[in-house]
C-alpha cells in the first residue's frame, strides 16, 4: 500500500481583511497518499488556492492539522518550510512564472542550483527538457515561447529534481486544448515514471478527465471526494518525452 | 560559483534599460565627485604637510625635552651635534638643519622692534625654510659671516631701515647680563604675508649663542622626502637623539596648524558623505522599485525554495553589478578632471592672492589633487559600498515577500 503524504484534520485558513475575517478553509479532512493523480474542484473562492498553498508550505493554517510528508507545517519555520518546498515539492503555476530572463535551460537549472547540486545539473536539466519535448527549445528566453512550450518548462522545472510531491495551480487555464491535452500526458508520464504525486487545483474539465481522483471544495468543505474508476487513456504523444527511465532516478 | 544565479542577477540589471542607465549614471556621478573631493583632499594632506614643514616646523624636529610644554626659546638641545648626527642619519631624508632662538629688541634709532631672532646654519636653512630660498632685496646669509641678519619687510618698515642698514640687537644673557651687538641687514625677505614677514629674523648660530650666552643649539629640523613616512621617523629618531632631547612631529609642532588641516579635511568628507547619501538615497529608491516590480517572481523563488538568505544575495549582487558598471562610469568621468587637477591644479589666485597665511604658513593658493593607483580601488569600494548599502532594504524587502500573499495578490 502506497505511503500517506498528506494528511488534514479540520485544517482551516483564516483571512483578516482589514476589519473582517473571511475564512477560506474550513475544516477539511483529506489524505492523499504518494503517486496519486488528484484534481481539487470547485467554483472561485471555494478554496482551492489556500488549500494547495497550505500543502505546499506556502503558507500556515490557521487550525487544523497538516502533515506533508511526514513533517507538521504549522510548526516549521519559514526556513524550513522553504527547505521542505525546495528539496520535495514542485510548483507549477497558472501563469507559467518563467524567470524571463535566463533561458528554459537555465530556468530549469536555476532550481537545481538552489538545492546546490554539482556539475550533474546542467545534463539533469537537459535531459528533463528533452524528457518533455523541450530540447530544441532549451536555450529560448520565455518570451521567445508559445504558452504551451513555457508551461512545459515551468513542469520541467518544477519536476526537475524529482520531488515527491508536484503541486499544479491551475495548469491548463492559458492552454489551448491540445496544449493542455500534451501537458496533461507528460504530467501522467512523469507520475508513472518517476511516481511523483501531482495535485491540482483546477475547474478544467480537461484537467478533471485525467485524474484518478477529483475532490470537490465547496465553500471551504469538501463536499466530494470521488475514486474514478479508471484515468482516462494515456499515451505519450508522438515526439514528446524519452524512453522510461527507472523510477527516481 | 552560483552561476546561474549570477547570469540572472547580472541579465535582471538590463530589464529596465531606462532605470538602470540612470541608477549607473548616478551612482558614477557620485562616484566622480567623491574621487574629486578625495583626490583634492589627498593633494591637499600633502600641500599642507608641505607647506608646514617647509614653513619652519620640518616635518620631525628634535627639541629639549620639556620644550613642547614651556616653548622657551633659551632651551637647548642637550647634545645638538650627537642630534644632527643622529638625523643625517635617518633613511629618506631630504633635509637637515639647526637653529638656535633668541628673544632680542632690534633697534635702529628711535625705532625698537622685539623678535624671536633665530641663528641658523646657512648652507642648510634654506633646504628647510622656503621664504628664504629667494631672498628679494639682497642676499642670503653666508656660513660663518658675522653680524650679519636678514630681516622679514615688516620687520625692516617698522625699524624703517633698509638694506645695509646696521641695528642694534639686544638680548638678556644667562645671568641677567644685556648682551647686545650690531647686525647688518643683508637681505630684505617679502612673503607676501606681514605676520610670516614679521616673523622673520635670521642671523647665524654663533651671533645667536653670543647674544643668548647659551652654547648650541635650540633644534634639529628634518625635512623627509616623503611626508607620509613623519610618524617612522619619528620613531626611528626617537631612539637615537642624546638623552633629554625628544623628536616631535610637524603637527605636535604646529597644533592649531594640524587642527586647522584635520578641520578643513572633515568638512571635504562632510561633503563627500552628503554626495554618498543623496546617490545612496537614488539607487536604494531604484533597487526598491525594481524590487517592487518583481515581487511576483521573488514569491515564485520563495515557491521553489529560495531560502530568505540566497535572495538577499541575489539582490546584493545585482546591486554589485550595476556598482560595478557605476564604477566604470565613474572612472570615465572623473579621471580626466582628477588627472587635470593633479597636473595643473585647481587655481584659486582670484579669491586668496598669493596664499593666505596661517599660523606662520602660508598656504599656495594653487591646490593639486593627487593622482595615483589609490583610484580604482577607492572608486570600486565607493561604488560596491554605496550599492551594497542602498540595496540592504530592497534585499531585505525582497527576502520577505510573503509567497502566498504575493502570489494571491497577483493573481
Amino acid at each position: 500500500m502506497s505511503e500517506t503524504i498528506i494528511t488534514t484534520r479540520g485544517l482551516a485558513k483564516v483571512f483578516q481583511l482589514n476589519k473582517h475575517q473571511v475564512p477560506a478553509l474550513r475544516g477539511v479532512d483529506l489524505d492523499v497518499c504518494e503517486g496519486e493523480f488528484l484534481a481539487v474542484v470547485g467554483p472561485s473562492g471555494s478554496g482551492k488556492t489556500t488549500f494547495l498553498n497550505l500543502v505546499g508550505a506556502l503558507d500556515v493554517p490557521s487550525s487544523g492539522d497538516l502533515m506533508v510528508l511526514g513533517r507538521r507545517i504549522a510548526g516549521l519555520s519559514r526556513r524550513a518550510r522553504a527547505e521542505l518546498r525546495l528539496r520535495s515539492i514542485g510548483f507549477v503555476f497558472q501563469a507559467y512564472n518563467l524567470v524571463p530572463v535566463l533561458t528554459a535551460l537555465e530556468n530549469v537549472e536555476f532550481v537545481l542550483e538552489l538545492q546546490s547540486m554539482g556539475r550533474e545539473r546542467h545534463a539533469r536539466a537537459t535531459q528533463v527538457l528533452d524528457e518533455l519535448g523541450l530540447g530544441d527549445l532549451a536555450n529560448r528566453r520565455p518570451n521567445e515561447l508559445s504558452g504551451g512550450q513555457q508551461q512545459r518548462v515551468a513542469v520541467a522545472r518544477a519536476v526537475a529534481a524529482r520531488p515527491r510531491l508536484v503541486l499544479a495551480d491551475e495548469p491548463t487555464a492559458n492552454l489551448d486544448g491540445e496544449n493542455a491535452e500534451t501537458l496533461m500526458h507528460m504530467m501522467r508520464d512523469l507520475r508513472d515514471r518517476h511516481g511523483m504525486t501531482f495535485v491540482f487545483s483546477t475547474h478544467d474539465p480537461r484537467v478533471v478527465r485525467h485524474t484518478a481522483r477529483v475532490v470537490t471544495l465547496a465553500d471551504g468543505r469538501v463536499v466530494r471526494d470521488e475514486e474514478k474508476p479508471g484515468e482516462a487513456p494515456h499515451e505519450v504523444l508522438p515526439g514528446v518525452g524519452a524512453p522510461p527511465g527507472p523510477a527516481g532516478a | 560559483m552560483a552561476w546561474v544565479s549570477a547570469k540572472y542577477a547580472v541579465r535582471s540589471v538590463g530589464r529596465n534599460a531606462r532605470r538602470t542607465a540612470l541608477a549607473i549614471l548616478g551612482i558614477g556621478i557620485g562616484c566622480a565627485l567623491a574621487l574629486f573631493m578625495e583626490s583634492i583632499n589627498r593633494g591637499r594632506d600633502e600641500l599642507f604637510a608641505r607647506m608646514g614643514a617647509y614653513s619652519g616646523a620640518g616635518h620631525v624636529r628634535v627639541v629639549p625635552g620639556n620644550w613642547n610644554e614651556r616653548r622657551d626659546p633659551r632651551l637647548r638641545l642637550a647634545d645638538w651635534r650627537h642630534d644632527l648626527a643622529a638625523a643625517r642619519a635617518l633613511p629618506g631624508i631630504a633635509a637637515v638643519t639647526v637653529r638656535a632662538r633668541a628673544q632680542v629688541l632690534l633697534a635702529m634709532g628711535t625705532h625698537v622692534v622685539p623678535v624671536e631672532m633665530v641663528g641658523v646654519d646657512p648652507e642648510n636653512e634654506p633646504r628647510t625654510f622656503r621664504f628664504v630660498q629667494r631672498v628679494q632685496r639682497g642676499r642670503y646669509l653666508r656660513p660663518g659671516e658675522p653680524a650679519a641678519v636678514v630681516v622679514g619687510k615688516a620687520i625692516a618698515e617698522r625699524l624703517n631701515a633698509d638694506l645695509d642698514d646696521e641695528i642694534l640687537a639686544s638680548a638678556m644673557g644667562r645671568g641677567g647680563s644685556i648682551e647686545s651687538a650690531m647686525l647688518r641687514i643683508v637681505g630684505i625677505v617679502t612673503t607676501g604675508s606681514d605676520d610670516v614677514d614679521a616673523g622673520i629674523c635670521q642671523t647665524n648660530l654663533e651671533e645667536v649663542e653670543r647674544l643668548s650666552d647659551l652654547a648650541g643649539a635650540g633644534e634639529v629640523t628634518v625635512i623627509l622626502r616623503d611626508w607620509r613616512q613623519t610618524d617612522a621617523a619619528r620613531a626611528a629618531l626617537a631612539s637615537q637623539v642624546a638623552r633629554g632631547d625628544e623628536v616631535l612631529t610637524w603637527g605636535e609642532i604646529s597644533p592649531e596648524f594640524k587642527g586647522h588641516i584635520e578641520q578643513d579635511k572633515a568638512t571635504s568628507r562632510f561633503i563627500s558623505g552628503v554626495i554618498l547619501l543623496i546617490v545612496l538615497l537614488g539607487v536604494a529608491s531604484a533597487q526598491l522599485a525594481a524590487v517592487l516590480e518583481r515581487r511576483r517572481e521573488f514569491a515564485v523563488l520563495s515557491a521553489v525554495g529560495m531560502s530568505a538568505r540566497r535572495m538577499v544575495r541575489l539582490v546584493l549582487l545585482e546591486a554589485m553589478t550595476l556598482g560595478f558598471a557605476g564604477a566604470v562610469v565613474g572612472l570615465a568621468l572623473g579621471l580626466p578632471v582628477v588627472w587635470r587637477v593633479a597636473t595643473v591644479g585647481l587655481d584659486f589666485r582670484k579669491y586668496m592672492g598669493s596664499g593666505y597665511a596661517f599660523q606662520g604658513v602660508i598656504i599656495d593658493p594653487v591646490f593639486y589633487g593627487d593622482f595615483g593607483l589609490w583610484i580604482v580601488p577607492y572608486v570600486l569600494a565607493v561604488a560596491f559600498g554605496a550599492t551594497i548599502i542602498a540595496s540592504l532594504y530592497p534585499a531585505w524587502f525582497a527576502a520577505r515577500t510573503d509567497p502566498a500573499v504575493a502570489l494571491r495578490v497577483a493573481q
